[in-house]
């Protein structure tokens, strides 16, 4: 079974895409920043990241660049992020993402990118 | 013996310090980190401190000073200080924005006159940040606030959050704007899916 983890701050919004995510038979383990989430991809192996911009301690980007930069994972990265602006954007695919979504993420939506993103769906 | 030394030192330290404030701005743009670190510290007390702080603010990469500089504001908590750190708010740089609302939160007196307004920005993400803001921030309005924006704010994103603190925070008093916001994002599932949520917390008790 494949692991995901889920990097945001907020509990609600970890919650609404694990519900998502198990749903459809995936593992998800979650972090509610930056620090937490690198120790937890040190310790654990994840198949795919979710992960919020504006956190505490460690903001997404922060935590993507210390992903890549220190070699833990190459594992494909979501960014997720209430603010739609191209500078966002760039950021986050400077900062090793795959993917930038926009929240509220639709169901849908989001089971259609990570499948993509592991493989296991044709765009 | 040992009580009046330390009066008698904090006398001297004050003194100091009151003599020290042109000397302390030179420190706080010196090349040592450490330097900027204790001059952003001392600061505090000296004449328009707030505005040399944020000046220091604007342009200073090391966390650790950053972090000094924040803790000073947020104990100044002046109008200038306050100015400042909504100013972060609409920064790019997202962990200069994050360490600003931490500041804030700890700013009720000083943030609550401003609040409506941040609340009604025309930006979306400082509207957001704002909640964000109303998180920890120990204030009677706080759930008035919330409730006002799920009624009025159009942006889902910032109603998003606010439901989400709602859900934390919230009386029954804001049951009815949270069926409202409901009708208003019917195709939006994780509106229904955190409205639900904090409908659910609050009838729970």
């Amino acid at each position: 079974m494949k692991n995901i983890l889920i990097i945001d701050d907020a509990s609600t919004v970890r919650l609404y895409h694990r519900n998502i995510l198990e749903a459809s038979g995936y593992e998800v383990d979650e972090a509610t920043n930056g620090v937490e989430a690198l120790e937890k991809a040190l310790s654990g192996q994840f198949d795919l990241f979710i992960v919020d911009i504006n956190m505490p301690k460690m903001n997404g980007y922060e935590f993507l660049q210390n992903l890549r930069k220190e070699n833990i994972t190459q594992s494909p990265a979501v960014m997720v992020s209430t603010e739609a602006a191209d500078l966002d954007h760039d950021q986050a695919f400077y900062s090793g993402a795959n993917l930038y979504l926009v929240k509220p993420i639709k169901p849908l939506q989001l089971m259609t990118y990570v499948r993509l993103l592991m493989g296991e769906e044709s765009a | 013996m040992a009580l009046l030394k330390r009066k008698k030192a904090s006398i001297t330290k004050s003194v100091t310090k009151t003599k020290d404030c042109s000397q302390l701005r030179a420190l706080l743009i010196a090349d040592s980190a450490q330097d900027r670190r204790c001059a952003a510290r001392d600061l505090i007390g000296c004449p328009h401190a707030s505005t040399s702080l944020l000046e220091q603010l604007a342009c200073e990469q090391e966390t650790s000073v950053r972090q000094v500089i924040l803790s000073s504001l947020t104990q100044i908590g002046d109008q200038p200080a306050v100015t400042g750190l909504v100013h972060c708010l609409r920064s790019e740089d997202v962990s200069l924005r994050n360490e600003a609302i931490e500041a804030m939160k700890h700013l009720p007196e000083a943030v609550a006159p401003i609040m409506a307004n941040l609340l009604n920005d025309p930006d979306p993400d400082v509207r957001i940040f704002s909640v964000n803001i109303l998180e920890s921030l120990c204030h009677p309005a706080v759930e008035t606030w919330l409730i006002d924006v799920i009624r009025d704010d159009k942006h889902v994103n910032v109603c998003a959050t606010a439901v989400d603190l709602l859900g934390e925070v919230g009386s029954p008093a804001a049951l009815t704007e949270l069926n409202n916001l409901k009708q208003r994002f019917g195709d939006e599932p994780y509106i229904q899916f955190t409205a639900d949520l904090a409908i659910r917390r609050i009838q729970g008790g």
